[in-house]
């Protein structure tokens, strides 16, 4: 596929374990796909140890178990206890809601080092009301708990319409918890947020707004809590190096043990996952057609082969220039050089819908 | 961060067993130079003066005044970046 110059491909950085999509959340910008996966298909115990040994021999770094919830799952501990027998970095990203002490005591135990926690808003109703459970309490509850144990928190802030204007209140609140770091990421529109987008997609305004806030408090709390924050799609001039470039970084396996180069990439067509019920997981990384699609610079525009900024971005982001163009080469529709770059415009000038979709 | 103060990886952080990479929540830091060697003697029970003291021994020759300033420098800025916390 590198028809041009053609590099080795280094080891991936990061392993997403898509423990399940069991969750008790239904939160409105889910990233997570339209068509969910059942319990019963799920990957057992034994596979998902076997993939966590080929991932450390492979070279992976950091594993994050993800889902839906991985709480749901019954082998977590044992799970957590594997990977780090492998050698990875384990990082938990949980809603919390059901996470007792003593659990959580079982986790870090068994080499749990990293967990982050989400917060949908300050205001209880209206994160409940994102969320579409009662969880914020739960949440809240849970931060004194999680700071008895050595073990890093980050607490994500994940910001959109419907709570940009009021993140100064946001941010104070995540301050008092004292997490060692602090995500404030816009909500990205794929997957079940897709379908929210007009509801979630915030102002240029409240966008040029929180630049200057999420700015403000990187400077205040140096030294403190480590701040990083996403910034929000459809509003850039350049796109994102997405998951750090199309196979490049990470590797995502989904609760069935589908090998995705990304949470989006089922959307697009004609791509087939190979399976790591099936196949080794460096096999998969060298080999996979669906890890090879979008590799070095084969299938870009003529426009992208020729940009000095196809190192840095790597053409940007396949499945959103799917989503907004029907054409998963198209040059990603954030850049200031697509043919289709009026198409943000047009979204952002768009009237914002109210009604909100929950995911079932 | 001073002479005196005793420092300590931060929570989920940790040296990488065989390559020169400190782990830390989301990324890993590059460890360039003599960098592994000092953050390894970082243990929440040595001070700064221990470690340079320890690193004096390693280092044959090495400038003590020098060896100080490059430690105390680099505790600094990991502590700035959040992945290493002072202790007295």
């Amino acid at each position: 596929m590198n028809a041009t110059g053609s590099t080795p491909i280094t080891s991936p950085f990061s392993l997403i374990a898509e423990l399940t999509h069991r969750c008790p959340l239904h939160c409105l910008y889910c990233s997570n796909p339209l068509a969910l996966q059942g319990a019963e298909n799920e990957l057992s115990t034994a596979d998902w140890k076997r993939v966590f040994a080929q991932a450390g021999r492979l070279g992976v770094l950091h594993l994050h178990l993800t889902g839906g919830e991985p709480l749901v799952r019954g082998d977590l501990v044992e799970l957590v206890s594997a990977a780090r027998d492998s050698g990875l970095y384990v990082n938990m990203i949980t809603s919390g809601v059901g996470l007792k002490e003593d659990r959580l005591s079982a986790l870090v135990d068994a080499g749990l080092e990293h967990l982050q926690l989400s917060f949908q808003d300050q205001d209880e109703a209206a994160a409940n009301h994102v969320a579409g459970a009662r969880a914020h309490a739960l949440k809240l509850a849970l931060v004194p708990i999680i700071r008895k144990f050595p073990l890093a928190l980050t607490v994500n802030l994940v910001v959109h319409r419907m709570n940009l204007d009021r993140l100064p209140e946001f941010i104070a609140m995540a301050e008092e918890m004292g997490p060692d770091r602090l995500e404030i990421a816009h909500v990205q529109y794929y997957g079940w947020a897709l379908k929210n987008r007009s509801l979630l997609m915030p102002s240029e305004e409240q966008v040029h707004r929180s630049i200057a806030v999420v700015e403000a408090a990187k400077q205040r709390l140096k030294g403190r809590i480590h701040l990083e924050s996403v910034v929000p799609d459809y509003f850039g001039s350049f796109p994102k190096a997405c998951v750090g470039g199309w196979g490049r970084q990470t590797i995502l396996i989904d609760p069935i043990g589908q090998a995705l180069p990304c949470h989006a990439a089922a959307v697009i067509p004609n791509l087939v996952f190979d399976n790591v019920r099936r196949q080794d997981l460096a096999w998969i990384w060298q080999e996979s057609p669906a890890f090879q699609r979008f590799r070095g610079d084969a299938w870009m525009s003529a426009t992208c082969l020729a940009c000095p900024r196809k190192e840095h971005d790597f053409g940007g982001c396949r499945c959103q220039a799917f989503l907004l163009t029907g054409d998963a080469e198209a040059i990603d529709p954030v850049c200031t050089y697509s043919p289709h770059h009026s198409l943000l415009q047009t979204l952002r000038g768009q009237t914002p819908e109210l009604l909100p979709i929950w995911r079932g | 961060m001073d002479m005196n103060s005793i420092p300590a990886l931060a929570p989920g952080c940790r040296l990488h067993p065989t390559q020169d990479v400190l782990l830390v929540p989301e990324g890993t830091l590059q460890l360039g130079g003599p960098t592994r060697d000092v953050l390894a003697r970082v243990d929440g029970a040595h001070s700064v003066t221990a470690i340079v003291d320890q690193l004096l021994l390693e280092y044959e020759g090495a400038d003590a005044t020098e060896v100080r300033t490059d430690v105390l420098e680099l505790l600094a800025g990991l502590e700035q970046r959040g992945v290493v916390r002072a202790q007295r």
